[in-house]
């Protein structure tokens, strides 16, 4: 049986195709079309999964979208109406965004993709995140939150996940929050405020946090109170999301945050504004942690479960994640490489393979990696156009040149099998670099990244070491499995660790398991061998505001768009012209080769 | 094969460190001194324009993300030609784009400090500057080196015919108008390396090539016209509708939210049984 899911039309689309109750192939469209975050018809993505598959549309048993355009739209038609008449200059761009495309999901997949109207299916979005998270989690039983900015009404909710071997599977959701009350709004607006990019920079507020002091905790809690019922509403007097698509804050807002920032302009730190925004940052990160954490603890004793399946754009918060593990009373907590929309598609075709077609339950491969491979020959033969320095490399002497180009403080760009699903970099499209220094961090922000200075870079570790460096809670490797969880450096190491210990003394670290992405364990070890430490930075492959590369040729054009020295894309290795390298280590290079 | 590449790196060198032109008579490669007639006939419209410190801060800014646009289009369109001197040309170009990016988005940001913006002005004229080719909804995946290479010509002619004239109008802003000085020299480049490589790739039809792309600029001028004003026109049926029709369902609706309790809702058994629903 083969099933598409699809997300699309809010934020960063995807398709996933599900064959024979497994996923095969999952993709955002991002990384076809080069457009970051794109949230167009995901028809590259489609295109690509079945061409994967090697099926037809007609093939196709059914395809999910991943919410209900109609509820949706009643929410947009709704919230006009009730916020009359000052939704009247939002009201015709709103009307013309929803009834141009967005609510003719049936007949525009039809017609992209010519299958009669009868295979497309609807499920919920909140019902798509709590399936995209249960399902592919390796748990039988398990509580599960999901909790985003807003999907058709529903903004949080919760419920309880099972399956039998071989049998059936249900997702059972108890209850919800509906917009315009929602966590993932309250930190938007605060993106927003702090003069970033909603729906795209969140994680930038969530790492400026680290700089700061939760001193305005008061003062978000009166934009945030607790409900009777243990659930939670907005005061919506300091927002404006729910009226107008202008701005997400009212002049209230501002007058108890004081101005906003300035988005071209650089945070200073140093600066008593600077510090106000990152206690902003702190406050507003602090409540959204004190938030989740009594709804988890209630769902826990409720349930009496003791693992816990997390989705929704909220669950890539890796604090907030860590707090859950270390307080809500969950032993486990899974939270799936896509939590967010893209992984929506996931979820939509397995909830529609299990539920909707009853069929048995099936142990999923526990990776991230599910789009297109890289080819070696083609980064190989552009190189060798351009004149770059190129060899072909046998496994193992690939890992050990890589190991001593990273131990010799080299920066390298690292492209190995599928490309990962999801917002991550886990190992098959990532930037590699020594952690030891805060000279590295900054050149990488400065040369390669071209971002913010307060921004964190993540470590990459053996999981059967990572209990050294970082202090990794019971349950905690987990969520370091896909980069989930922000845990402590061990003090200890901080010093051999600055370029990826945050300001606070933490680090979004990931735990690697050598079944997951074999070389990269590997080479880790050979790493480790030679500096004493088996860490590296591990940042994605991509410069600022574009998206993560997918095919060599692209992570080849980046790699001479920036101050990357090596790039690796299967079994071949590029050192770029202008890169001196000893002559020593080239002889020894070509001896192992020969 | 190495020959060819040390070839192609030896020029490529050349024109890109050297900025050489190469000329090959035709009009369309000449830098431009002098903007186009249409755009001289609408200096005083863009004097205005840009006299308004508000208004010239939304357009450097609105520039600034054109640029980036245009140079992620012409970086795609390096990933995918197989043409290697074309990859390194359009790489140098993208970077320049983004670069241009850069300095239009670091003067909005020095403008607005100076006088922090207060407004949106209502009036922004931005449809009469689409700047570089961020906007043209370009399928670069798609297009063939020569028709790229067109394409790419005629934008940075225009763009640099614009770009005059902004330069002209500036004199009361020296920063602003020494930024439109340096792209000019960049826009220059690009415009001549388009024609000299569309004139490599399609020696004997580079000119209808050229004609073709301009006829597909118009066509898009047509459809970006056409569109705006059917916006325009549903924007105006949508507020009449807006105000007319909604007021009871508005009252009804408000009245409903007075009841609405907040906190949780339960959720309804079997509500989600059925995926037939797009409700």
């Amino acid at each position: 049986m083969n099933i598409l899911g699809i997300s699309a039309h809010y934020h960063d689309s995807a398709a996933a195709l599900v064959v024979d109750g497994v996923p095969v192939y999952a993709i955002q469209e991002e990384r076809l079309s080069r457009h970051k975050g794109d949230a167009g018809f995901p028809l590259l993505a489609i295109e690509s999964c079945l061409e994967l598959a090697g099926i037809e549309p007609d093939d196709l048993d059914a395809i999910v979208f991943y919410e209900r355009p109609m509820l949706k739209f009643d929410r947009i038609l709704t919230c006009a109406l009730r916020a009359f008449p000052r939704s009247w200059r939002s009201f015709p761009q709103a009307m013309k965004n929803s009834l141009g495309e967005k609510v003719w999901m049936r007949g525009i997949i039809s017609s992209h993709l010519g299958v009669p109207g009868k295979k497309i299916l609807f499920t919920e979005h909140h019902l798509s995140h709590a399936a995209a998270s249960f399902l592919t989690a390796p748990t039988r039983r398990a509580a599960i939150m999901t909790a985003d900015a807003v999907g058709e009404w529903a903004t949080l909710s919760v419920g309880v996940g099972e399956r039998v071997a071989n049998g059936p599977t249900t997702i059972r959701r108890f209850r919800e929050i509906r917009f315009p009350h929602s966590l993932g709004m309250l930190y938007s607006t605060f993106t927003a405020y702090l003069g970033f990019k909603v729906n795209e920079d969140e994680y930038k507020v969530m790492g400026l946090a680290a700089y700061g002091r939760p001193k305005l905790v008061e003062q978000v809690r009166k934009l945030i109170r607790s409900t009777a019922d243990g659930a939670f509403a907005l005061d919506l007097n300091y927002f404006e999301f729910h009226t107008t698509a202008q701005r997400s804050y009212s002049s209230r807002f501002v007058e108890l945050f004081g101005p906003p920032r300035n988005p071209y302009e650089p945070i200073d730190l140093e600066t008593a504004e600077g510090q106000r925004f990152a206690d902003c940052a702190a406050s507003v990160q602090r409540v959204l942690e004190d938030t989740l954490v009594e709804l988890a603890r209630a769902l826990q004793r409720e349930t009496g479960l003791t693992d816990l399946c997390l989705g929704g754009g909220v669950a890539l918060n890796g604090v907030a994640n860590a707090r859950l593990l270390a307080e809500s009373g969950f032993e486990r907590i899974f939270v799936p490489p896509a939590p967010g929309d893209a992984g929506c598609a996931v979820g939509a075709a397995l909830y529609c393979d299990r539920v909707h077609f009853g069929n048995p339950d099936r142990d999923l491969p526990d990776h991230p990696f599910w789009g297109p491979s890289v080819d070696g020959a083609e980064l190989a033969r552009l190189a060798h156009e351009d004149g770059h320095s190129v060899l072909e490399f046998q496994d193992g002497a690939l890992i050990e040149q890589i190991a001593s180009d990273l131990a010799a403080n080299r920066i390298v760009g690292w492209m190995e099998g599928a490309l990962e699903f999801g917002p991550r970099a886990l190992g098959h499209r990532s930037i590699l670099a020594a952690p030891h220094t805060t000279e590295m961090r900054d050149r990488l922000n400065q040369e390669i990244k071209y971002r913010e200075p307060f921004r964190p870079f993540a470590p990459v570790v053996p999981i059967e070491t990572a209990g050294l460096y970082f202090d990794i809670p019971p349950g905690g490797t987990r969520l370091a499995r896909f980069m989930s969880g922000v845990f402590p450096v061990r003090p200890e190491w901080r010093s051999r660790l600055q370029a990826i210990t945050h300001a606070d003394g933490t680090a979004r670290v990931q735990a690697l398991e050598a079944a997951m992405a074999p070389r990269l364990h590997a080479l880790l070890e050979a790493y480790g061998q030679r500096t004493g430490i088996p860490v590296l930075l591990n940042t994605s492959f991509n410069l600022a505001g574009e998206p993560m590369v997918n095919r060599a040729v692209e992570g080849y054009s980046t790699f001479l768009r920036c101050k990357i020295d090596v790039i690796v894309g299967g079994g071949t290795r590029v050192m770029k012209r202008s890169s001196t390298m000893a002559r020593p280590h080239i002889d020894k290079v070509k001896e192992e080769v020969a | 094969m190495n020959q060819r590449i040390r070839r192609i790196n030896k020029l490529v060198t050349n024109l890109i460190s050297e900025r050489k032109y190469i000329w090959l008579g035709m009009d369309s490669a000449r830098p431009h001194e002098r903007p186009s007639a249409f755009d001289r006939m609408l200096t005083p419209v863009h004097r205005w324009i840009w006299r308004d410190a508000d208004r010239r801060v939304q357009k450097l800014l609105r520039f600034s993300e054109t640029e980036t646009d245009g140079g992620r289009d012409i970086l795609r369109a390096a990933e995918v030609t197989s043409d290697p001197l074309l990859r390194r040309l359009y790489l140098e170009h993208a970077i320049d784009e983004f670069r241009h990016g850069i300095l239009f988005r670091h003067r909005a940001a020095a403008l607005l400090k100076v006088s922090p913006s207060t407004s949106n002005p209502a009036f922004q004229g931005a449809w009469l500057a689409p700047g570089g080719h961020g906007l043209d909804d370009l399928q670069v995946d798609r297009e063939s080196d020569s028709e790229m290479l067109a394409f790419l010509h005629l934008s940075e002619k225009a763009a640099a015919s614009r770009f005059t004239v902004y330069r002209n109008v500036m004199q009361h802003d020296p920063p602003t108008r020494a930024v439109f000085e340096e792209i000019l020299h960049d826009e220059t480049f690009h415009m001549n390396y388009t024609l000299t490589q569309l004139a490599r790739v399609e020696p004997d039809s580079h000119r209808q090539h050229l004609w073709r792309a301009r006829l597909s600029r118009l066509w898009k001028v047509y459809l970006r016209l056409a569109t705006g004003v059917a916006g325009i026109l549903g924007s105006m049926l949508l507020t009449i509708q807006y105000f007319v029709l909604l007021p009871p369902f508005a009252w009804l609706a408000k009245r409903a939210a007075r009841r609405e309790q907040t906190g949780w809702t339960v959720v309804a058994p079997g509500r989600s049984d059925s995926l037939d629903r797009q409700y």
